[in-house]
């Protein structure tokens, strides 16, 4: 404390501060005010651990492919902080908290799933910072929470049902199922895609036979499966997590039963889906954002990138990374178009412009929903090993012909 | 399918399950039975059990039934070791100090599955195709029969041991009066290493049996420890009947609670029935509070 009686403190004091001002009114002109606004600086969480760590490594991949093609792109450099949230919504926050305190973050990416999504969302509205993020079909929050920050390019709850409706119309009309089962996860979003289902195909002429819910972290489905059996199910729809799905197939193979085509969103996801059920797991859908087999709009050159960077020879990528990669896109034009790091001009340039992405073309609402229609909504089929184009149809060896029916184990 | 067999395919499903459900409980049931201790790290052990069915499997094709056994004897290794370098401590200590230090191993052996093996869920394979025995009015999965049988083995064979040997005799008699046991020249402390080697090696037998038909992941240990909390209360605490007795009538209660009222209630009907007893019963349909058998 500098007191009024000791004048020659007080004189030190004043000094010192005028000096300090100086200096650091100098090294703002210098060096602070330009090199801290040219660096594009994005925050972001992947779960590396936790349930579901099975992704992380893909996110992650897809996230770096991104930056190095943001930092080709873009007149600035781009650092990416990226932390790992643990598959945990309070790890998350807290990661972001940490990040955003200690570096002037720009913009925030990520995580994984519904839940991880919106509280990353939450956060960055909070602090009014642009929000991209990915593998999050959830609709209502975008529309209730009066989003204004964040911004999904992924296909949404909508798009899986329209996206499902394609694959259907694949089937020739005189083999094609008529009877859905839908088995709904005890969520918020399970409900969302169980009505969009049930509407979208009730109103082409399926027959919903079967809709029952089920809970979250649930080990035993073989209720649902006699259910399913006895109101002889031919299609079976469902958005569980990874490793409910895993235990579902698992016990549908025990108790020899199984639908002629099943389609389990975000379930099938991971590369865990395969190494867990091997043949099992053959002719699941999925619809996770990207898929091997889409064609334009730098597919050709993510392949590259992914190969050449990571040293693989696999011709298959792992869907999240497409996924992610995607995400970067939007994040690259949106600066691009902004002309700048603010965040208002990067939020005017999201609402404002149009994003072509590996998954299309496309441009948000507001609310930062994606544009209704716009952006591909591929449905993938696992099939030996790899998850392959299903829906819709391209010119890509890494497409295939959508295989229905599924054979009984017996024949598998 | 008519309704009537979608009801009794419910009972049936619920009648196999509870078999598991009951060794998982009964590891718990013995070691709260006869040494007064709640094992938070029961569930955690199960888990443990399961990695080690796994991983064997996964690195020489040994069934899961085979590999039961080895983790049942590393589990049995583990509880040994607990008991004689930091249960013995606390152990008659109260309550409060042996939770503290079952709940911080559940954490520790959580978080050392996580690190070593990832979250993801992993799962063994019996080696029995997808077939089963179709009895008319249900179909009898042939994985959830072996692995119901094998249950019902291990339970008999706890039962015949604590009953007919010099050992369990001895168990039994520490669980009815520890003072009066000493008095009698059993070897108190000896017999508390036994128990809790007993109670992890049915926890392992127990993750061995579930890996062959639920995926396991490193934060499965607190699901199951509330089942098998639930199965405890139900059959009555030390039973080993009330145990079988509780792990069908759970397994069935949720079966039937997810057909009538839909999956999404399944645990809520078995917190139900939980709280009901508790309520209702509080020593268990079997309870005599206490004791290593019947």
């Amino acid at each position: 404390m500098v007191s009024d009686d000791s004048p020659v403190t007080r004189r030190s004091y004043l000094k010192a501060t005028a000096g300090t001002a100086a200096v650091a009114s100098l090294a703002g002109c210098a060096f602070g005010g330009e090199s801290s606004d040219d660096t594009l600086t994005i925050a972001g969480t992947v779960p590396e651990t936790g349930q579901f760590s099975s992704l992380g490594e893909d996110l992650r991949r897809g996230y770096e492919l991104g930056q190095s093609r943001m930092n080709e792109q873009l007149d600035r450099d781009v650092e990416l902080i990226l932390q790992d949230d643990e598959s945990d919504a309070q790890t998350l926050r807290q990661n972001l908290q940490q990040m955003t305190s200690n570096n002037d973050v720009n913009m925030i990416w990520g995580s994984f799933s519904s839940l991880l999504v919106t509280a990353g969302s939450a956060f960055a509205e909070n602090q009014n910072l642009p929000f991209l993020g990915i593998a999050f079909a959830y609709e209502e929050p975008h529309r209730n929470d009066n989003y204004e920050w964040t911004y999904s390019p992924f296909p949404k709850s909508r798009d899986v049902a329209r996206s499902t409706l394609g694959t259907l119309d694949l089937i020739p009309e005189e083999e094609r199922p008529s009877r859905i089962g839908i088995w709904e996860p005890n969520s918020g979003w399970g409900k969302e895609q169980a009505d969009y289902w049930e509407n979208r195909l009730g109103e082409e002429g399926y027959n919903i036979v079967l809709r029952e819910t089920f809970e979250i972290g649930s080990q035993d489905f073989s209720t649902l499966i006699s259910q399913s059996q006895s109101a002889d199910v031919e299609v079976l729809l469902s958005n569980p997590t990874p490793g409910g799905g895993i235990t579902a197939v698992n016990q549908m193979q025990s108790n020899n039963w199984s639908p002629k085509m099943l389609k389990f969103v975000r379930g099938a996801d991971p590369s865990a889906w395969w190494s867990a059920l091997e043949d099992a797991g053959a002719y699941a859908l999925m619809c996770p954002g990207w898929v091997p087999g889409l064609t334009g709009n730098g597919n050709q050159r993510l392949r590259e990138s992914y190969t050449s960077e990571y040293d693989t020879e696999g011709e298959y990528m792992p869907v999240n990374v497409g996924g992610s990669y995607n995400l970067t896109q939007v994040a690259l034009q949106s600066v691009q178009a902004a002309g700048s790091i603010e965040a208002g001009d990067i939020q005017s340039a999201l609402r404002s412009e149009t994003f072509q992405t590996v998954i299309g073309e496309f441009g948000f609402e507001d609310n930062g929903l994606p544009a209704e229609g716009e952006l591909t909504a591929p449905t993938g089929q696992w099939w030996d090993g790899a998850q392959r184009l299903a829906y819709p149809n391209t010119d890509s060896e890494r497409s295939l012909d959508f295989r229905y029916p599924i054979p009984p184990w017996s024949e598998r | 399918m008519v309704a009537g067999e979608l009801i009794s395919q419910s009972i049936v499903n619920g009648i196999l399950l509870g078999g598991i459900y009951a060794v998982a409980a009964l590891g718990l049931s013995l070691v709260f039975g006869i040494m007064d201790i709640v094992n938070l790290a029961h569930g955690h052990m199960l888990m443990v059990g399961a990695y080690v069915a796994i991983l064997v499997f996964a690195a020489t094709g040994i069934t899961p039934l085979v590999g039961m056994f080895i983790a049942m004897g590393l589990l049995f290794a583990l509880g040994v070791v607990l008991q004689k370098v930091l249960l013995k401590h606390v152990v008659g200590e109260g309550i409060e100090q042996p939770i503290i230090v079952l709940f911080g191993l559940a954490l520790i052996l959580q978080n050392i599955g996580q690190l070593v093996l990832g979250g993801d869920a992993r799962t063994a394979d019996l080696g029995i195709p997808g077939s089963g025995i179709d009895l008319g009015f249900a179909f009898l999965s042939l994985p959830r029969t072996v692995t119901f049988v094998v249950a019902v083995v291990l339970i008999a064979a706890t039962w015949a041991f604590l009953q007919y040997t010099r050992t369990g005799q001895a168990i039994r008699a520490t669980a009815q009066n520890r003072t009066a046991a000493r008095y009698m020249g059993i070897d108190t402390d000896r017999i508390y290493v036994l128990t809790l080697g007993i109670g992890t090696a049915l926890a392992g037998a127990a993750g061995a049996l579930l890996s062959m038909l639920f995926p396991i992941d490193p934060f499965v240990g607190w699901s199951y420890l509330l089942k098998a909390f639930a199965v405890v209360v139900l059959g009555g605490v030390g039973s080993i009947l009330g145990t079988l007795v509780g792990g069908v009538v759970l397994g069935v209660s949720e079966n039937l609670g997810a057909l009538y009222l839909g999956g999404g209630y399944r645990n809520v009907v078995s917190l139900l029935i939980f709280l009901g007893v508790l309520l209702l019963k509080p020593e268990g349909l079997f309870g005599s509070g206490g004791g290593g058998g019947e």
